[in-house]
């Protein structure tokens, strides 16, 4: 049986617009992969995402009515391999007692179990990193701004992806303390 | 001369090259003071770690190139077109490239530039530099690499463009997995002739062989504090701009960050402004 679709593939001139539009269609129910964009049109920091050719048009329509900047939107075969991005599998968790450490691959956030406050950031390479470090440092888990919303690489999109995980397991320390 | 090259997360701030001087509570970096929190961030808690350990052996304060970026390439840019317009009558010794964005064509010709200098400096990477110089794959133009297991893992996939991209990401560091992987990014040409893996446990690599591993003192909270890595970067270019055989200058620098962390006696929340007073100190006691 063959019933794999072609690709549409949306690529982006910045990362910013990528984590946007990932937000974006997500929100709106479109199915979005995250996967490394094709070799020409790759700079080391990028992220592109594939969506089901039937459904690109209306995807187009909503980023751009979102104001989200595309570079270009590109048409490849089923059989085309794409590297997928594996930050879920890049999650690990270090509890450090009264605190708790997210990895997730090169990016790592640290907060405090008993009021979500985020004591450090660490990792990654870009210069929005240290921005985002200088920004989320001392806020709530929730409450603050995201690594999504500030930062504009891939190392922030990283991040983003151990801060969810942070929130996650702050949710559910919180759940845990309102149920007893 | 040792030249230290970076972002701080300013936006709007002016380019700035010149000497810089550490005193606990401001960088100053030529004629431009550094404040609060701007102190200890990034790039500039590498600057500060030079500073600390430049001191501790009667080195001269290095010099640093840094301008105002926050992400959107702007300052990284009139970063990159300074250094390639004047590296050449800089002329450093040792040249450490942090927190930078990827870009393609700035780099090589910035490493075009290096290349005319004679003798051509000890060029080091880190940070945004380090995922850069793989990525195009130009690590054989440098010398030393300070990695940790994520982007050492980075260094020895191949294929990958980035961190985020790696088949096989390793978060711990082991006796199995740093040589594996150390020699495959070697063999690969994706790193250069040293690295220190920077981990709970320390390993200094040279041609992609462990030549030794670290792992005293033992400071476990060290690993959630933002910026360590930076500051074993920055005690490493210190040490191999004033003279110290890179592989003694990169186990030097290992003890002196776990040395500096036993003195600071972290916690998770501690902070690496509250870290890096302590290097001084802590160089002095392993330098002797």
């Amino acid at each position: 049986m063959d019933d794999e679709k072609d690709k549409a593939l949306i690529v982006f001139d910045y990362i910013y617009h990528a984590m946007r539009a990932k937000h974006v269609l997500e929100e709106a129910g479109f199915d979005v992969r995250e996967v490394a964009p094709p070799v020409d049109y790759r700079t080391g920091c990028d992220l592109a995402l594939e969506v089901d050719t039937d459904e690109v048009d209306a995807a187009e329509d909503l980023l751009i009515e979102k104001d989200v900047l595309i570079l270009d939107i590109l048409f490849m075969p089923k059989s085309e391999k794409l590297t997928p991005i594996y930050l879920t599998k890049l999650i690990k968790v270090s509890d450090y007692g009264d605190f708790v450490m997210v990895r997730c691959g090169n990016m790592k956030v640290t907060f405090e179990k008993a009021t979500g406050k985020i004591v450090n950031l660490s990792g990654g390479g870009c210069p929005d990193i240290p921005y985002l470090g200088m920004n989320l440092y001392g806020t709530i888990l929730g409450e603050g701004p995201r690594p999504r919303e500030i930062g504009k690489t891939i190392c922030a999109y990283t991040c983003e992806h151990a801060y969810e995980k942070a929130l996650e397991i702050f949710n559910g320390l919180k759940g845990k303390k309102g149920g007893k | 001369m040792l030249v230290l090259v970076g972002t701080i997360p300013i936006d709007g701030m002016p380019l700035v090259y010149g000497q810089c001087e550490y005193n606990g509570d401001t960088l100053k970096i030529g004629d431009t003071l550094l404040e609060g929190k701007y102190v200890t961030l990034g790039t500039a808690a590498m600057i500060c770690a030079a500073c600390q350990t430049s001191k501790a052996v009667n080195a001269p304060m290095p010099y640093a190139c840094v301008v105002g970026d926050t992400g959107m390439g702007e300052g990284n840019r009139k970063l990159f077109n300074y250094l390639i317009e004047h590296v050449t009558e800089i002329k450093p010794t040792v040249m450490t490239l942090h927190y930078i964005l990827p870009t393609r064509d700035l780099f090589a010709k910035l490493l075009d530039e290096v290349d005319k200098i004679d003798p051509r400096p000890f060029m080091i990477a880190d940070a945004g530099a380090l995922l850069n110089a793989k990525a195009l794959g130009v690590s054989k133009r440098f010398d030393l690499f300070t990695p940790d297991p994520g982007e050492l893992s980075f260094l020895a996939d191949k294929e990958a463009a980035h961190p985020a991209y790696v088949q096989h990401f390793i978060f711990d560091v082991d006796q199995t997995e740093v040589p594996k992987l150390s020699k495959q990014a070697y063999d690969d040409g994706n790193s250069p002739k040293y690295m220190i893996v920077k981990a709970p446990v320390d390993h200094v690599i040279v041609d992609g062989k462990v030549v030794a591993v670290i792992n005293d003192p033992n400071v476990p909270s060290l690993e959630p504090i933002g910026g360590t890595g930076d500051t074993i970067t920055g005690e490493s270019s210190a040490l191999i701009a004033a003279g110290f055989e890179p592989e003694d200058a990169l186990e030097k620098a290992s003890k002196i960050n776990r040395v500096a962390g036993e003195m600071a006696n972290p916690i998770p929340s501690t902070t690496i402004s509250q870290f890096i007073p302590h290097i001084f100190e802590a160089a002095k006691k392993v330098i002797g």
